[in-house]
């Protein structure tokens, strides 16, 4: 297949521990299979940072901060088909539980108590601000298909990319669907 | 009774009248998904997963508390009831902080992740509230986190109707419901909670958990053995959950004819939970110090210091936990070892003896409207005991006299409850006012009935009842097998210093079992440590460290509760197998074996 015909394909990592990714890396050879058909445009993989118009948007992550919030209303713009891929794209889950604590406590307890921290300070510059919950990426853009696990293991992202090439919608039972 | 007929999805199904939709859906082998739901507490109808369509009602109504009408026609599964599941997955998930990866229930043993698979929750459409909830780990054993709660109330209605103590109950309204300790206390200061442990069992989530199981492995990739609590001689079925042959957590048998999956505190955690200093290794003192050996040279030291020995010289005291088993090995060794005494509780001996027809009395108790306990304390020794009491008299206003020698938990709950000591013709009077009346009056008589103020009290007792309906006597002893072993021929003793004066004893070689102190409760009594330390020898079998071991010039280490097989007899006569859960610890070895290689 010409690359021209390939299926275009954007990730991106917003406030996960990038777990999902390598579970995507754990397709082993059917990483393979699955070049045959798609290609891989901006990836923490390919570490290309622009993300052009493409097919399909694969998130991984919750929005922590405001950065989240731009790259992935910014990837919603550029694709057709938004999947949220994992747990913290979904739910929020582990980022999510700094939620029950206010953001001053959130942001101390980071920079300043953390125990081999001496003389630390917030931050003002550079790191994008915290929002002041962390949510999943549905609560701010729509999302076309969901890919549930902590992280999701290769065989569910397989199934799912799979399903979403061959022009469905992935559909979730006991037999493959894991929270954990 | 009257039967009623339901087309349940266009089965014909039969019922009885009362039967819930729900019921008689199961019973005809029809699934219908649930998560309040428990079969053995009284309907809820919280979460709304059991919704059935019934012809003629346009709402659908939930099945587990809708009275099954005859003729009704009745639909569990649909598009409409699809959709309306999920959406209440769908508000249990978003409603709190259900992060699976960091549960102890992960893996398959949450029943709403199971539901959440089961109906292809991939993605929630609320926004999560992500309440901040408390997280109560202040329990012995158990812990409480608000944030996987889904208000089922099955911890609360397991808590009020099985165990009967009603510590746990719901606080605050709506979305602020809170599921609360005592009076929105903690389980470490709840002064009502008997650590039963059965509201855990119960929680179809992770907010209710075992501290010492949790994160230790899941339940559903362990492999289960079913055997029987040797705590008590209630004797309750366990299922033990052994991962990498060791204990991941201990339930209750809900096919146990006995406890039918509850237990108490003794059983569902004392036996696991709490860390006991195992003894793995053959020791024999050398110098003044005991020295780990081989079990051959063990064996060798004992024939040795005991060659010279007549049968009437050497003593073996026994644990009341033995098996039926070793009780055929005692009698086996009878004629190398002439002085053998089973050690049991204080005035329990008087107990042992005629154990008497076997008889199923856990129905007896669940009809009971009267209950007179006579030196017997169920709600410290036999926990399961005290809860169908304290639920007899809760929901079913059962009376209950107490007759004891100290105070009880269940005091609280008693009409009447006495010291034995300086009753009057008017205290009479008071227990009969009480009992007047009563149809299906229990005496329950424990150990210190066998007092001479305990014996009177229950001739008192005896003639107490109305005339025409005597009550069901029930004997509940204290150690686990002393009637089965006394009737086997071992001699039930309660005055020990007697006993070691009552032969020309050289050695003894005290046999602990697997008791949880490793025996050294025979130390209670004042003047056992003097009569092992007049002994010559002393030979200690025990699967626990305890002070004893001082006292032994040879130490043999048993077999745990966990290792063991064999039977034990329960104070109904039912005769209940232990099954090993676990391998041998180390050179553990059988009690009845150790006996033989020794005596016979």
């Amino acid at each position: 297949m010409s690359e021209k015909l390939k299926v275009k394909v954007a990730t991106v990592w917003l406030g996960g521990c990038s777990g999902c990714h390598m579970s995507f890396l754990d397709l082993d050879e059917r990483l393979v299979e699955l070049f045959k058909l798609v290609e891989l445009t901006a990836s923490p993989i390919s570490d290309l940072k622009d993300i052009p118009p493409v097919d399909v948007g694969i998130v991984e992550g919750a929005v922590c901060n405001e950065e989240n919030a731009h790259v992935l209303k910014t990837l919603r713009k550029q694709c057709k088909v938004l999947v949220a891929l994992g747990d913290c794209a979904i739910t929020g889950n582990v980022p999510a539980l700094r939620n029950q604590k206010d953001l001053g406590e959130v942001l101390a307890r980071g920079y300043i108590e953390t125990e081999s921290t001496q003389a630390g300070e917030i931050p003002t510059e550079i790191v994008p601000p915290l929002c002041p919950k962390v949510r999943p990426i549905q609560e701010f853009v729509k999302v076309d298909a969901y890919i549930p696990g902590c992280p999701p293991d290769a065989d569910a992202i397989w199934y799912a990319l799979t399903e979403l090439l061959a022009g469905r919608k992935p559909l979730w039972n006991e037999t493959n669907v894991r929270y954990d | 009774m009257k039967t009623l007929t339901l087309t349940i999805d266009g089965k014909i199904c039969a019922g009885a009248a009362g039967q819930t939709i729900l019921e008689v859906a199961t019973a005809s082998g029809i699934e219908i998904p649930t998560l309040c739901h428990m079969k053995e507490l009284s309907p809820w109808g919280g979460c709304r997963m059991c919704i059935v369509e019934v012809g003629g009602i346009a709402k659908p109504v939930p099945s587990c508390a809708t009275p099954a009408a005859d003729g009704s026609v009745v639909v569990t599964k649909n598009e409409r009831l699809d959709r309306l599941r999920k959406l209440t997955l769908e508000l249990l998930f978003s409603e709190r902080n259900h992060i699976c990866p960091i549960c102890p229930m992960n893996k398959g043993d949450c029943e709403l992740q199971m539901s959440g698979y089961k109906f292809g929750i991939d993605g929630i459409r609320f926004p999560y509230l992500y309440p901040a909830l408390p997280v109560d780990l202040t329990g012995k054993y158990l812990g409480l986190d608000h944030n996987r709660c889904i208000l089922c109330a099955r911890c609360i209605r397991t808590c009020d109707e099985i165990e009967g103590a009603h510590t746990l109950d719901l606080g605050n309204r709506g979305v602020k419901s809170q599921v609360i300790v005592d009076l929105n206390s903690t389980f470490g200061a709840s002064t009502t909670c008997t650590h039963c442990g059965a509201c855990v069992s119960a929680c179809p989530t992770g907010a209710l958990f075992d501290k010492n199981a949790a994160f230790h492995g899941a339940l559903k990739r362990c492999a289960q053995v079913r055997t029987t609590c040797a705590e008590c001689p209630v004797g309750c079925g366990l299922v033990v959950y052994t991962m990498d042959d060791r204990i991941v957590d201990v339930f209750g048998d809900g096919d146990s004819p006995v406890n039918r999956g509850h237990l108490c505190v003794r059983g569902r955690y004392e036996t696991w939970a709490v860390k006991r200093e195992r003894l793995t290794e053959p020791m024999v003192r050398r110098n003044g110090a005991l020295a780990p050996v081989a079990w051959d040279e063990a064996l060798a030291a004992i024939r040795a210091a005991t060659r010279g020995l007549k049968s009437g010289e050497k003593g073996l005291l026994v644990s009341g936990r033995l098996t039926n088993e070793a009780a055929e090995t005692l009698a086996k060794i009878r004629p190398s070892v002439s002085s053998v005494g089973m050690y049991v509780a204080e005035n329990e001996a008087a107990m042992c003896g005629d154990p008497g027809a076997a008889r199923d009395v856990f129905p007896l108790l669940q009809e009971a409207d009267a209950f007179v306990l006579l030196g017997a304390d169920p709600a410290r020794l036999q926990g399961v005991v005290a809860a169908r009491i304290r639920v007899a008299v809760r929901k079913r206003g059962a009376k209950l006299v107490m007759l004891n020698v100290r105070s009880s938990d269940l005091d609280a709950y008693a009409d009447i409850s006495s010291r034995m000591v300086g009753l009057e013709r008017a205290f009479w009077k008071r227990v009969a006012d009480v009992l007047k009346g009563r149809r299906k009056p229990v005496l329950i008589y424990g150990p210190n009935a066998m007092t001479s103020l305990g014996v009177a009290a229950m001739e008192k007792l005896l003639k107490t009842f109305d005339a025409d309906c005597g009550p069901s006597v029930i004997g509940l002893p204290a150690t686990t097998n002393a009637l089965a072993l006394s009737a086997a021929g071992v001699e039930a003793v309660d005055d020990l210093s007697r006993w070691f004066a009552s032969a020309p004893l050289r050695a003894v070689h005290v046999c602990a079992a697997d008791e949880p102190a490793g025996g050294a409760r025979i130390l209670r009594e004042r003047e056992v440590a003097g009569c092992l330390k007049a002994m010559e020898f002393v030979v200690l079998q025990t699967a626990y460290f305890s002070r004893l071991v001082e006292l032994a010039d040879v130490v043999l280490p048993a077999l745990a509760w966990s290792e063991r097989s064999g039977t034990i007899t329960n104070f109904e006569g039912r005769k209940l197998p232990l099954r090993p859960a676990l391998t041998p610890r180390g050179q553990a070895r059988d009690d009845a074996d150790i006996l033989e290689s020794i005596y016979a």
